[in-house]
């Protein structure tokens, strides 16, 4: 399979209103990172007709942040993005210039594909997808507002949307769906040092006034304040790298994509990362500094995992931290610090980096800056990322809470599938976290809320071995397909893959040897004696020491032909009967997952033995499925039995035409 | 929407269906590749616990259900070729399935899935309502493979699930499952002596630590300064909780105990007088009883009914250096036995006492230190000083030492007895009586040996599952992680459940994660 090139056919993108063939659209998605772009792309590739709306059209696909792309957990949510056809996954492939598999050690289940980006390419490659994919049009402006109208009856929901206003345009664009993707900017104010100012990025407007008093005020939505930062940027020829470790990427990259064999990147055009540490005086200079922090001083809360220098060296002081140096592109006169977001002024950020030994003459291209905004808690949207009581509304990326590229593209993907699913009048779907690790992310996100910036780790999947980086194809790509938003070459090759993995797989058991045979055979085999039973090969695989590679090399005529498949092959064998303890639970969690709860339930009067606190649990969150509800805090399973019981009672009573028991209007 | 009680079959038949046909390779792949795993903690499907209420009755009924129960009674009930007509009730002899002893003549019916109350092959002994009986039921279904006792309000779970409980049948259900699962939990908890208590939530909080640490070495290793030998402190912690919780369960054999009774082995120099012991406590001359010392050589062992409870009592070879080959074998024997019983009489000859109450204490720890060499303070329950031979005493001397040894601090309980006139023999029987009653836990009490035998079977899951991650940390670190992760909710069934966020919080307290 060759690498696709960026392609260069001409869509529609249009930087004036009056140029837009209509005023009309199924899906409207406002922002262009991560999120956005992925959102819009899977919503037309679903057949919707999609107007994508970005401030700036040339930031389409803007690393805003970290010059990287997965990683472990993150590793994971690219593999399903690309299973499910969306774009990160080949623009990582495409614009990857350091490609390395995080603990390889370790297992294959928490294997994390990792590459580092050139920001150019990325740019370019997604800009260069958007433009090639039918039915999708691209619009620069600003959103002034959403058109909120009355609710339809036949939904649940106390609002529908019907569209969008922009600024300085008199006549508003309408759609069935709006996906709200507008990152950090929804009330944003960026801090540096002891000065604020309004913007969700640097240099760029935060989104409308409007908008933001629309989601609190007229839909009622619930929203936090989350706090996040970015370290400044360095200028490369600045930095003594003598002083730094080198860290080589691997020897042979890996691509993210299914769909790719090798990446743009060669060999050979790989650029490392070099590690550095941080000295006591980086410590010092914080101390020094943090009266002049506004952000650090306010108690908005910011991610554990992805902290400032400030806070990691307030809550772990007397230590050295790592300071990875990233490079931000082959032609990039730039690096960026991994682990010195900063928020205090300027002048302190330069004498702060240069207390670490080789950035002791570094200069700053760009200072470091810390950002506020709004989110809205995600618990009030249901599964599809639509919102409950609004009709028509999808919220993906940073708004819902989260943090990360991948986690921004996974949610993205999924709300505008369900756009799009609503719009063509189908019925809106999810995944299970027992399938995925999108399924994790949304059902955490949507049961549990969040209390920090959300990021994926791979100890958030319960069922970790089953759902591995390496089978995301086999897991997504047919539903993907079933539902309009895989393509059809991706799932023949999913659908090639998968039978050759099969029949290789049934090779592999008709493949019988006794210990004997094994011994003679494989004499590296450490098979223990105590068995006298015959081993079949997919058996033999499980042990350390047997490649199948080696294994087909002994049996070439029966094996030989699936040796592209070796790795995988091996990895499904030593996983397979871990899989299986699994697949009980895994059973009885999708059972309770395909019981939906129906969404105008009025839990306060509902008769059934519920206590109080349950039914103010329940009526706030609004869970969609009985197996939601039982991951709820608080729900026990008394609680769950009566929901039970009403359901099927409330059935009953529906097919004899008698009332529901619904919330009034 | 579809009915759900049809959507719910549909399911649970692919779900039997997929089952069995995993069973076979789950159980076979494990055999072959997880030496050491034992079966159970991969496939804990067929589930059984004691249906009736708990304590003395006159009829109790346990109940199996899932794939497994089928095998159950025709291992138990002794059916070779075919299962009973479908509920009807059939009089069998009830069976261990390994030794084939009987352990009781019961009802056994036969309940094919789906008409059945879980909609699984289900299975119910009627059987006598005495407490050994019960656990010893019990026990058997428990060492089949794939059997497990089910967790609290499991049943009725299976059977919701199935789809099997109508609007009627599910009316209170609620609070039924609640008080099953939730409640009685934290009652077992409470029920548990503070001690044990504590110590299942300490091994509970460090296994958390454990799996916090392994899987921040999981998801931020390759990123971040997660200081060296973090799994190397997580591998010294698991083989301690390991050995740890081994030393629990070997300790805790109460349930077993009741049922094979405690072993009490009477010990002591020689001529002290076991032999009599023996003769006097089981009422027949059992043992060869002479004034040379040395007579008794071998373990001279007798069952006996000690307040309902079994004992077995082993008379053993008096502890004395000897050059005599046949001696020093008894000698041996003896000191074997001590070591395994539950409770040792440690005998002494009143007459050889020092006059003075001081250095008699003294010669009575120089007694017991003999027999006893590694007796360490706790288990000072497990033994008792016998004084035999009273008769030989002076009236005053026998007073003043029953009255003042007691005081005596580090002495475990002293006994004054004569094997001749079985002066205060009464007195030795209570307290022997109650010692054997603790060590066997009282059956009478609300259900412990149903409660422990649940935490026994998690407890052993547990160590099953730590048994994993040894085996597979240097090979895959995942499915290691996934051996404590198995280890933590085997303890969380004791202890109440777990979260990943607790874990996360753990991770985010312990490691400064920046990337």
């Amino acid at each position: 399979m060759k690498l696709q090139p960026v392609r260069t056919i001409h869509s529609l993108v249009s930087r004036c209103i009056s140029h837009l063939s209509r005023q009309c659209y199924d899906v409207i998605v406002v922002g262009g990172g991560h999120a956005g772009t992925e959102a819009a792309a899977a919503a037309a590739r679903m057949g919707a007709e999609t107007l994508l709306v970005t401030q700036k059209i040339h930031t389409i696909g803007a690393l805003s942040c970290n010059p990287s792309l997965g990683g472990v957990g993150k590793g994971h949510l690219v593999r399903e993005v690309d299973a499910l056809d969306g774009l990160c996954g080949r623009a990582g492939d495409w614009a990857g210039i350091n490609f390395s598999i995080l603990n390889r050690s370790k297992g294959p289940a928490v294997w994390g594909p990792r590459a580092q980006l050139d920001r150019q390419r990325y740019r370019e490659f997604i800009q260069g997808e958007l433009r090639s994919i039918s039915r999708l049009t691209v619009l620069e402006g600003s959103v002034e507002d959403l058109l909120v109208a009355e609710p339809s009856p036949d939904e649940p929901g106390s609002h529908r949307v019907t569209g969008i206003s922009l600024e300085n345009v008199l006549n508003p664009i309408t759609a069935s769906s709006v996906v709200l993707t507008t990152g950090t900017f929804l009330s944003g104010s960026i801090f540096v040092g002891q000065t604020t100012s309004p913007g969700g990025r640097i240099g760029d407007a935060p989104s409308s006034a409007g908008l933001s008093h629309t989601l609190k005020e007229r839909l009622g939505l619930r929203v936090g304040r989350l706090r996040t930062g970015t370290p400044p940027r360095i200028v490369k020829e600045s930095v003594d790298f003598a002083l730094a470790e080198l860290h080589p990427p691997d020897r042979r990259p890996t691509p993210f994509s299914f769909m790719n064999t090798h990446t743009r990147c060669k060999v050979e055009e790989q650029v490392p990362c070099y590690l550095t540490y941080t000295t006591p005086g980086v410590e010092r200079v914080v101390q020094e500094s943090l009266h002049l922090n506004c952000h650090i001083q306010q108690d908005t809360k910011g991610p554990r995992y992805c902290p400032s220098i400030e806070s990691r060296v307030l809550r772990f002081p007397g230590r050295s931290h790592q300071v990875w140096l990233e490079p931000e592109g082959v032609t990039s006169d730039l690096l960026y610090p991994q682990g010195l977001s900063m928020t205090m002024p300027p002048e302190m950020q330069l004498r702060l980096i240069r207390e670490i030994p080789a950035l002791h003459r570094a200069e700053i291209h760009s200072p470091g800056y810390g950002v506020q905004y709004d989110y809205v808690c995600p618990t009030q949207l249901s599964s599809a990322l639509q919102v409950k009581t609004t009709q028509g509304l999808f919220l993906a990326g940073q708004i819902n809470g989260t943090t990360g590229y991948e986690e921004a593209a996974a949610q993205g993907l999924w709300a505008g599938v369900n756009a799009a699913c609503r719009a063509l009048s189908t019925p809106p779907v999810s995944l299970s976290r027992t399938e995925s690790y999108i399924g994790v992310l949304i059902d955490d996100l949507v049961c549990r809320g969040v209390t920090e910036p959300y990021r994926m780790f791979t100890s958030r999947a319960e069922f970790r071995t089953a759902l591995r980086p390496d089978n995301a194809d086999l897991r997504l790509t047919p539903k993907g397909y079933e539902l309009g938003c895989v393509s059809p070459s991706r799932y023949q090759e999913a659908m090639r893959v998968q039978r050759s993995l099969q029949d290789a797989m049934a090779a592999l058991q008709a493949l019988t040897l006794s210990t004997a045979r094994c011994r003679e055979k494989l004499p590296d085999v450490r098979v223990s004696e105590s068995k006298n039973a015959a081993l079949t090969g997919m058996e033999l695989l499980q042990y350390k020491e047997l490649s199948f590679e080696t294994l087909a090399s002994v049996f070439p005529e029966r094996l030989s032909s699936y040796l592209e498949f070796s790795q995988r092959l091996k990895i499904e064998a030593v996983y397979k009967p871990h899989c299986d303890i699994n697949k009980k639970e895994i059973e009885r969690i999708q059972k309770e997952e395909n019981m939906f709860l129906p969404q105008d339930i009025d839990y306060f009067s509902l008769p059934a033995s519920l206590s109080q606190e349950a039914r103010e649990i329940l009526d706030r969150v609004r869970p969609t499925t009985l197996g939601a509800a039982t991951r709820l805090e608080g729900i026990t399973p008394a609680a769950v039995v009566s929901l039970y019981n009403y359901v099927q009672f409330a059935e009953k009573k529906g097919e004899n035409g008698q009332q529901k028991t619904t919330r009034s209007k | 929407m579809l009915p759900l009680v049809c959507i719910f079959r549909e399911i649970r038949r692919a779900a039997v269906h997929t089952h069995r046909k995993s069973r076979v390779t789950t159980l076979h792949q494990l055999v072959s590749t997880f030496n050491g795993v034992p079966a159970g903690l991969a496939d804990a499907d067929t589930i059984f616990a004691l249906s009736s209420g708990h304590g003395r009755c006159g009829v109790a009924v346990v109940r199996v259900s899932g794939s497994a129960s089928s095998m159950a009674l025709r291992c138990m009930a002794g059916l070779k070729r075919r299962l009973p007509s479908p509920r009807t009730a059939l009089l069998r002899s009830i069976t261990d399935p390994h030794s084939k002893e009987i352990l009781d003549r019961g009802l056994v019916l036969w309940f094919p899935g789906p008409h059945s109350f879980t909609g699984e092959d289900s299975v119910e002994f009627h059987i006598h309502g005495g407490p050994a009986v019960i656990t010893a039921v019990l026990q058997a279904l428990g060492s089949m493979p794939g059997m497990r006792p089910a967790e609290a309000g499991e049943f009725t779970r299976r059977a919701f699930q199935a789809g099997k409980l109508g609007l009627t049948e599910v009316e209170g259900l609620g609070d039924l499952i609640h008080a099953e699962t939730e409640a009685q939990r934290r009652q077992a908890l409470r029920q548990m002596s503070g001690d044990l208590e504590r110590l299942y939530q300490g091994w509970s909080h460090r296994l958390k630590r454990c799996l916090a640490h392994v899987e921040a070495f999981i998801d931020f290793s390759e990123d971040e300064l997660i200081e060296d030998g973090v799994l190397e402190r997580v591998d010294s912690s698991v083989s301690t909780l390991l050995a740890e919780i081994e030393r629990h369960l070997k300790d805790e054999r109460r349930g077993e105990r009741l049922r094979s009774g405690v072993h009490v082995v009477i010990a002591g120099a020689t001529n002290a007088g076991k032999s009599s012991l023996l003769n006097t406590l089981c009422q027949r001359p059992a043992a060869i009883v002479s004034s040379i010392a040395g007579t008794t050589r071998d373990v001279v062992e007798t069952g006996l009914d000690i307040g309902g409870f079994p004992v077995l009592l082993s008379d053993t070879a008096g502890l004395r250096d000897s050059t005599d080959l046949i001696e020093q074998e008894g000698v041996r024997r003896a000191r074997e036995r001590v070591q395994q019983a539950d409770l040792t009489l440690v005998v002494v000859d009143s007459v050889l006492l020092p006059f003075e109450v001081q250095k008699a204490a003294g010669t009575l720890q120089e007694n017991l230190t003999r027999v006893l060499p590694d007796l360490k303070q706790p288990d000072k329950d497990r033994c008792l000083l016998v004084l035999n031979k009273t008769d030989l005493l002076p009236e005053a001397q026998r007073q003043k030492l029953e009255r003042e040894l007691k005081g005596v601090s580090g002495l475990p309980p002293v006994c004054l007895i004569s094997c001749q006139t079985h002066e205060g023999l009464q007195d030795f029987l209570s307290v022997l009586q109650s010692r054997v009653k603790t060590l066997c836990g009282d059956p009478l009490s609300d259900a412990p040996t149903l409660t422990q035998a649940r935490h026994r079977a998690h407890l052993q899951q547990c160590v099953a599952a730590l048994a994993q991650y040894q085996k597979l940390r240097d090979t895959d670190l995942a499915l290691a992680a996934e051996g404590v992760r198995l280890a933590l909710t085997s303890l969380g069934r004791i202890t109440g459940k777990l979260g990943a966020e607790e874990i996360l919080d753990i991770i985010f307290k312990d490691f400064c994660i920046g990337k």
